[in-house]
């Protein structure tokens, strides 16, 4: 397969993921906002350091403006400087699924274009200020139905193996970061004394957690799997650790593993990738981790350490598979999107929590 | 024109939002500027959206007619039913009271009797209830725990007084549209919710898988919590499934359990499976084909032998409707100063027992201007509506309560408070009766109440019954932040 294809194929997969994680994120975090237990700022300067986005909303918008919901969702869904907007995410997956219209079905093709098209109409601009809710349910369903095309239609091969491969490492990099953002933000509001509204600690603390795990797809998994009061030690255990949970950092990692095995097979006769080393190297470490007791306090630590380690390995992939020069020094963040190619591998998954 | 402009209250009623001077209440002025800065278009077009949002997440329930279920969506008003955070306290309280000595009740009733040895109660009315299970006397429920799960019913007289019309301690259900009707409300009109400051419900199912596993025979960490359900073909089946998946449980039919060495098992591809704790949503008529219906097919055989030995919870917990029995239902007042040495909070509705010979005299001439009511029926059904009713069903209705006086009681019509409500046909804002069913959570450590409930509103104009059954839709209920 030529790097070139793969190289679109990877970042299809990282791009779609993207987009659909990002409207979760906004949407889980309009509800919980509308509940006013916390402040405006508690809820959404999170949602923009997940997207690596705070230092340019300050830049472009105002640092008063991080406690305004309605300027951080415009920014997020349609600004068209911003990297992480909706326009952008589902802009740049359309480009890279263009240059490949023949390597993808057309089934697939056909619904990330009309997602484009859609993102770009006054119909979008209409459904964002009537009816938020199912705006970005609109984006949810598009971006989940081209997943499923993408694996329903195309041949069980190195295409589908690298959006795949780009899938689940967008994946380990969102879980972790709205882990590790949201628990960062839940100790402050904790040691702050109780924010605003009434509600008793312990209300709050479990309404928090449960849209964290909204935010991730996992409220009901968790739900069924974990038998006992909810509280933040469990729902990270659970989004760290649970391999049968599809968007669990070890089940993300595990199937990057297996899916980069079976893009360069041992039987191949080729040099073992570094990537694979890494990642197999990396889920030894979260399976030592998962054993053991865990230690709540080195959460932040340990999602570093998981982001990095993905991030490592998305830069391997792209020297060791998708024809990526190598590079010396890190470069400027790209101005506009939509991109397509080498360019975004160094911009996408930097570590940025605090 | 402004959605609540030209709003009239009827006279004589108490309304939830508007005094009688036809302005809104000063403790929900702002809580309701996010709604009254619409136009009646605007709501029209939030309406159809929450009624489609409901329809498409499948929120129904049946309802059979001639022996054919059809599946309806339970009408919903998205114009919310607030009550601010004093009055909210109060009830809090005054329920919480009500809950503690009903089921102190419940404890002696199956314990040592001593409100009947001390003729506070006629020990025929308990005993000889349809619900009391002499069986279960000196079986002690496991965490000491009888009415996990309650729905407690109030009403609002014309002063604006909270009065509990009924107790529900048995399978009271409606909860899973308290939560969806918060969900669509939140969803449809995000700034009017964010501006009125409500408390938040959306925790429930956390809190009702605590409120079970706390009262699991072994360490709770470990326990199987099942949710019994009659099956798909019961109305409430949305609100079965609805709870088992928020709560992450399976949800069983009879079938799926048996006992075996007085333990309940589920039978499971992997073999079978113990249960500690039973959620269960079927009638208790229908629990133990060996103790309550020995021509029955239904239900667990040996289910009330593996409670009685202490091996299962069962939630709630058999014999429970001893103590909601409409006419047991006069008594609680008493209840709570004998068990609690309290006053009690809340109100209720002076109740005539036709089992009493000069009640029932009062009640025969009355029959007109009185609601009587069958103590043992619920949603609606076995009621005489007087002021509404034809001669005819009164000599009917007559006739029944001279043949069985036990099984009937009166209560004096109470003008039930209004809540502006949409209606379609006018395009407009109307007065409509509503009623209120807060829930109660209660497990090993101790009383809960939902901040929320179901309100239930009676679409029709002029009529006063609100149940799912005969007509009645349902509102989201907003309770403010203090």
């Amino acid at each position: 397969m030529i790097s070139r294809v793969a190289d679109h194929c990877f970042w299809l997969g990282r791009y779609l993921e993207r987009a659909e994680s990002t409207a979760r994120l906004l949407q889980v975090t309009e509800s919980l906002a509308v509940e006013g237990d916390l402040l405006p700022l508690q809820c959404w300067q999170p949602v923009l350091i997940t997207e690596d986005e705070e230092g340019s909303f300050i830049r472009l918008r105002s640092a008063e403006a991080l406690a305004d919901g309605e300027a951080v969702q415009e920014f997020l869904c349609f600004n068209p400087q911003v990297h992480a907007s909706l326009l952008c995410s589902i802009g740049a997956a359309r480009e890279n699924a263009r240059s490949i219209r023949e390597t993808i079905s057309l089934e697939a093709w056909e619904s990330i274009n009309e997602l484009h098209l859609w993102m770009q109409s006054p119909a979008a601009r209409a459904s964002f200020d009537e009816e938020r809710y199912g705006f970005y349910r609109h984006i949810r369903r598009e971006v989940q139905l081209c997943l499923g095309l993408l694996r329903g239609t195309m041949l069980q091969d190195l295409p589908l193996d690298f959006i795949w491969l780009g899938v689940v490492l967008e994946r380990t990099g969102q879980t972790s970061r709205i882990l590790d953002v949201h628990h960062h933000a839940f100790t402050i509001a904790s040691e702050a004394g109780e924010p605003v509204g009434s509600a008793a600690p312990a209300v709050v603390h479990l309404s928090h957690w449960l849209s964290l795990l909204r935010a991730c797809y996992g409220f009901e998994p968790f739900m069924k799997t974990h038998h006992g009061p909810v509280t933040g030690q469990a729902v990270a255990r659970f989004l760290l650790f649970e391999q049968r949970f599809p968007r669990s950092v070890r089940h993300c990692l595990r199937r990057a593993r297996e899916t980069l095995a079976r893009i360069r097979p041992a039987s191949s006769g080729l040099p073992v990738l570094l990537s694979f080393q890494r990642l197999v190297v990396a889920e030894a470490w979260l399976e030592v981790l998962a054993s053991g007791p865990f230690e709540y306090a080195s959460l932040h630590e340990i999602l570093t350490r998981v982001i990095d380690e993905s991030q490592g390995a998305c830069n391997e992939i792209s020297l060791e598979l998708l024809g990526a020069p190598p590079v010396q020094a890190t470069p400027e963040p790209p101005a506009a999107a939509p991109l397509s190619g080498q360019s975004q591998s160094q911009t996408q998954m930097s570590s940025q929590t605090k | 024109m402004r959605l609540l402009e030209g709003y009239h209250p009827i006279a004589g009623t108490h309304d939830e939002l508007f005094a009688p001077d036809g302005t809104i209440r000063p403790a929900f002025v702002s809580a309701a500027s996010g709604l009254s800065r619409r136009t009646a278009a605007e709501y029209a077009r939030s309406q159809s959206l929450a009624e489609r949002a409901l329809l498409n997440q499948g929120v129904t329930f049946s309802v059979f007619k001639n022996k054919e279920g059809v599946e309806k969506i339970f009408p919903f008003c998205l114009l919310p039913r607030i009550i601010d955070a004093g009055s909210w306290a109060v009830l809090e309280r005054g329920l919480t009271q009500r809950l503690l000595a009903l089921s102190a009740f419940l404890d002696d009733v199956y314990g040592d009797q001593r409100i009947l040895a001390e003729g506070l109660i006629p020990r025929d009315l308990v005993l000889g209830a349809h619900h009391y299970i002499p069986f279960l006397r000196g079986v002690k429920p496991p965490g000491g725990v009888r009415i996990h799960i309650s729905g407690i019913d109030l009403i609002r007289d014309p002063e604006g007084t909270f009065r509990v019309l009924e107790d529900n301690l048995r399978t009271p259900s409606g909860v899973s549209y308290v939560l969806e009707n918060r969900v669509v409300s939140k969803r449809v009109m995000p700034r009017a919710f964010d501006a009125a400051g409500v408390q938040r419900v959306d925790h429930y199912p956390a809190r009702l898988a605590e409120t079970l596993r706390s009262v699991a025979p072994e360490a709770a960490i470990d326990a199987t919590v099942v949710l019994l359900t009659p099956g798909p073909f019961n109305s409430a089946y949305f609100e079965h499934s609805f709870l088992a998946r928020t709560m992450g449980i399976e949800l069983v039919q009879a079938p799926d359990l048996y006992v075996d060495d007085d333990r309940v098992w589920l039978r499971t591809t992997r073999g079978r499976r113990p249960v500690h704790v039973i959620y269960r949503r079927t009638d208790e008529a229908f629990l133990d084909p060996e103790v309550f219906r020995e021509d029955s097919l239904i239900g667990v055989p040996g289910l009330m032998r593996a409670y009685a030995k202490g091996n299962v919870a069962i939630a709630n917990a058999p014999g429970n409707g001893v103590a909601d029995d409409k006419a047991i239902y006069a008594f609680v007042p008493e209840m709570v100063r004998f068990y609690l040495s309290e006053e009690p909070i809340l109100q209720q509705v002076p109740t005539w027992l036709c089992l009493r010979d000069d009640d029932r005299a009062y009640v025969l001439e009355h029959m007109d201007e009185l609601v009587i009511k069958a103590v043992d029926e619920a949603g609606g059904y076995g009621m005489l509506m007087g002021p509404q009713s034809t001669a005819a069903e009164r000599v009917d209705f007559a006739a029944r309560i001279r043949s069985e006086p036990r099984r009937y009681v009166a209560q004096r019509r109470i003008e039930l408070s209004t809540c502006p409500t949409w209606d379609r046909a006018s395009a407009s804002v109307v007065p409509r009766r509503v009623d209120l069913r807060p829930y109660l959570l209660f497990g090993t450590a101790g009383p809960w109440v939902l901040p929320g409930g179901l309100t239930r509103v009676a679409l029709v104009e002029g009529s006063y019954v609100v149940n799912s059954s005969q007509g009645g839709g349902s509102k989201d209920t907003w309770v403010l932040k203090p």
